[in-house]
């Protein structure tokens, strides 16, 4: 269900504090742990290093979780959504237009393919009202489809955009990169709006009342059918942007890397609370700070394994994820 | 009675053994399979090994066909995508082709997973251009041949480098990091041991998920305490990335690094950032380029256009060779005959042929002769696990964004 950043009122001070706000207050305190352990240098480096991470993983979640949170598809395709963005602007690019014009574009094709395939697909099984584990399966043979469509018409060989990966921003003792750096804020923007959309516009509201229940929405008079393929045209859009971000500040892709990238969107979903775009964003702050904090004592080999970790301890604290919610009883 | 009997028994044994001898042998068709890297982490090396078998091919036809020799060979290739798994599927449909020996592939665990899954059973050889020394960690039943050093000795080969650079080992830090694969593991290690046994130090070795996003932590680490040089061992398609993240550290000193064969290209790709990779220098397989065989390998090469010289072109042109002339040798196309005759043809002690005097090397073959065929790359003269003896080298340095060769040495001296 979508939810949003507010948890119930309670009497006591710290059950009031939202999960955000307790979620920053143990990153500060473990950054200054950190800092106290290893030193401000090492420990901020690897603080940056963790935000840039939490950056591309976070923006590729959000569309993941809108499309659980609306309409209960765990969308194994959504990996592949954001190679399919990234390819198109690539072969847009090349014919010779202009890099934001051709991710514009690209980011267009990808929402129309996404919308398209509501049609073609999803909207046919949701009329039969199939299983979770049909509308799993057919999730995975989308993924492979576009997959080796992508390698079908772009080959299987790593493509860059070309861009200056090698610029960096000096912040004191710490650097990131200058493309990282805007990823990480477009991303951030990104999620933000998408939250602001879901809470104030008619169009979200339409969508949250379709995420806790369907056909009570459809009773209302809401165009449910409307609000699902905007649903997924949206998640699309985002699909495109995070794969374009994400190649550009990357500097070279190959047609998997969407399907390699994808467990670790499903990780940030789930640990800020399926159905939440800023759940998704703490969701991705959270894999991306373990990882590169644990660095700073084990050899990176351990980084996925870590990332991993921290997604089973959250969950078995909270089951539902940081901005996760207690359905209300009926 | 018994007498004439025993007459007419000793004619009709002369006779049928004269047929034996005098007769022509059966054509020899056959093929030979390409595992090659078209995709995948070692992408860049398949047009060169491709190439290579191709060229190799075609000249050993003609070379046959002046010795009178019988014996055609065609090729059939398949891409192994980097992955053990595609590989496998990949060797499998190359053997439903009629393959009887596989050239490549690259990378070890692929070799491997063909080995246990496949050619060991079938008795079919298989000549992998990987230098991890995993591979020996299999009982592979004398199917495997490698005509490429293994890295036992390109870790001494880069010691040697290092040392002509720095002057020294003695108290010199180097910094390690490697892909997590057999390969880079291998290599680290047997690397880490020679280079203290010199008297250098180490730090590291920095373990990297190839997969992952960024490698901006791993490249703080490699260049943490300014070391005196860096060894990487990697692959180009993760290293287009490292490369990024190291030389936005503001720290990194390309002219510091020191990269294997897996790194040496004759021209950088594109995607390497230039600061991540000019003046550095590295090892490959050494080919000796004074013989008249390189020349002769050279000029077919270039005459041939196409992909440019790739680490271990000439190896994979010298394999497909040997399965060609151990065809020839045991008469037949039949795998397990190639397998039982490889040391035949690479004999030592036995007299020695080369590419210039192919053709004598397949007639003298062809009349039962063992014989030490000396490839491009060299004497092979396998050891009892398949490895060759050879153990030169190319020290190499990048300029320009080409591959300059500094000198060759042989690792094992």
């Amino acid at each position: 269900m979508i939810e949003e950043a507010s948890a119930p009122p309670s009497p006591r001070w710290h059950s009031r504090l939202p999960p955000a706000a307790w979620l920053a207050l143990v990153i500060i305190a473990a950054l200054a742990l950190l800092a106290g352990v290893k030193g401000p240098v090492e420990a901020g480096q690897a603080t940056i290093n963790g935000l840039v991470d939490a950056g591309y993983v976070a923006l590729g979640a959000v569309g993941l979780t809108l499309i659980f949170g609306i309409l209960r598809i765990i969308n194994f395709a959504h990996g592949d959504f954001l190679t399919l963005g990234a390819y198109v602007a690539l072969m847009i690019a090349a014919s010779g237009l202009p890099i934001w014009l051709a991710a514009a574009l690209a980011i267009l094709v990808t929402a129309a393919v996404a919308a398209a395939l509501d049609k073609l697909v999803w909207e046919p099984m949701r009329r039969m009202q199939t299983s979770t584990l049909q509308l799993l399966l057919a999730a995975i043979g989308i993924a492979l489809v576009l997959r080796y469509t992508i390698q079908f018409f772009a080959g299987s060989q790593v493509r860059s955009f070309g861009q200056d990966i090698l610029s960096a921003v000096n912040l004191g003792p710490w650097h990131l990169g200058t493309l990282q750096l805007v990823a990480l804020l477009a991303g951030i923007a990104l999620i933000v709006a998408v939250g602001l959309g879901l809470r104030f516009t008619a169009v979200g509201k339409q969508m949250r009342a379709l995420s806790d229940n369907m056909a009570l929405a459809e009773v209302t008079g809401i165009d449910t059918r409307g609000a699902i393929r905007l649903t997924w045209i949206v998640a699309g859009a985002l699909a495109a942007i995070a794969g374009i971000l994400y190649a550009a500040a990357v500097g070279t892709i190959n047609p998997n890397f969407g399907s390699l990238i994808l467990l670790s969107l499903f990780t940030a979903a789930v640990l800020g609370g399926i159905g939440n775009a800023y759940g998704a964003l703490l969701g991705g702050i959270v894999i991306g700070l373990a990882q590169e904090w644990s660095t700073l004592f084990l050899n990176a080999r351990w980084k996925p394994a870590v990332g991993f970790a921290i997604l089973i301890l959250t969950l078995l604290v909270l089951p539902r994820g940081i901005f996760g919610r207690v359905p209300a009883r009926t | 009675m018994l007498r004439r009997l025993m007459m007419g028994t000793l004619f009709a044994t002369g006779i049928s053994l004269a047929a034996v001898s005098t007769a022509p042998a059966d054509p020899i068709n056959l093929t030979i399979g390409k595992l090659l890297e078209l995709t995948g982490p070692l992408s860049e090396t398949g047009p060169s090994q491709d190439k290579a078998i191709k060229l190799a091919i075609d000249y050993a036809n003609k070379a046959a066909a002046a010795a009178g020799v019988d014996i055609k060979a065609a090729d059939v290739g398949a891409d192994v995508q980097g992955d053990p798994q595609a590989a496998l599927s990949a060797a499998r449909a190359l053997v439903a082709k009629g393959a009887s020996c596989l050239i490549g592939p690259s990378i070890t665990p692929e070799s491997i997973a063909i080995a246990n899954g496949l050619t060991i059973q079938k008795k079919i050889t298989i000549w992998p251009v990987g230098t991890s020394m995993r591979l020996r960690t299999i009982k592979d039943e004398g199917t495997i041949f490698r005509t490429v050093p293994p890295d036992s000795l390109q870790a001494l080969a880069l010691v040697a480098g290092i040392i002509d650079k720095l002057g020294t080992a003695s108290g010199k830090l180097v910094s390690i990091a490697y892909r997590n694969e057999p390969y880079g593991e291998g290599l680290a290690k047997d690397f880490k041991a020679a280079w203290e046994a010199k008297g250098g130090k180490t730090q590291g070795p920095v373990v990297f998920d190839p997969n992952q996003a960024t490698f901006d932590s791993e490249a703080g680490e490699i260049v943490a305490n300014n070391p005196d040089a860096y060894v990487i061992i990697d692959y180009p398609d993760t290293f287009a990335k490292l490369g990024a993240s190291l030389v936005r550290t503001g720290k990194f000193d390309a002219t510091k690094l020191f990269v294997p064969d897996a790194l040496a290209f004759s021209t950088v790709p594109g995607n390497i950032p230039a600061q991540a990779i000019e003046g550095a220098r590295g090892t490959r397989g050494g080919t000796p380029t004074d013989t008249d065989a390189y020349k002769v390998f050279d000029k077919l090469w270039e005459t041939a256009g196409g992909a440019e010289h790739f680490s271990l072109d000439a190896n994979s042109f010298d394999s497909t060779t040997l399965c060609m002339l151990a065809a020839v040798a045991g008469k037949s196309a039949d795998p397990a005959a190639i397998q039982e005759h490889v040391r035949a043809v690479t004999t030592p002690g036995a007299p020695k042929f080369y590419l210039t005097t192919l053709s004598d090397a397949f007639k003298a073959v062809a009349g039962g002769e063992k014989i030490d065929y000396v490839g491009v790359a060299g004497a092979f003269e396998f050891a009892a696990n398949g490895d060759p003896t050879i153990s030169r080298f190319d020290i190499f340095e990048y300029r320009a964004g080409k591959l300059a060769v500094l000198k060759q040495i042989d690792a094992a001296k």
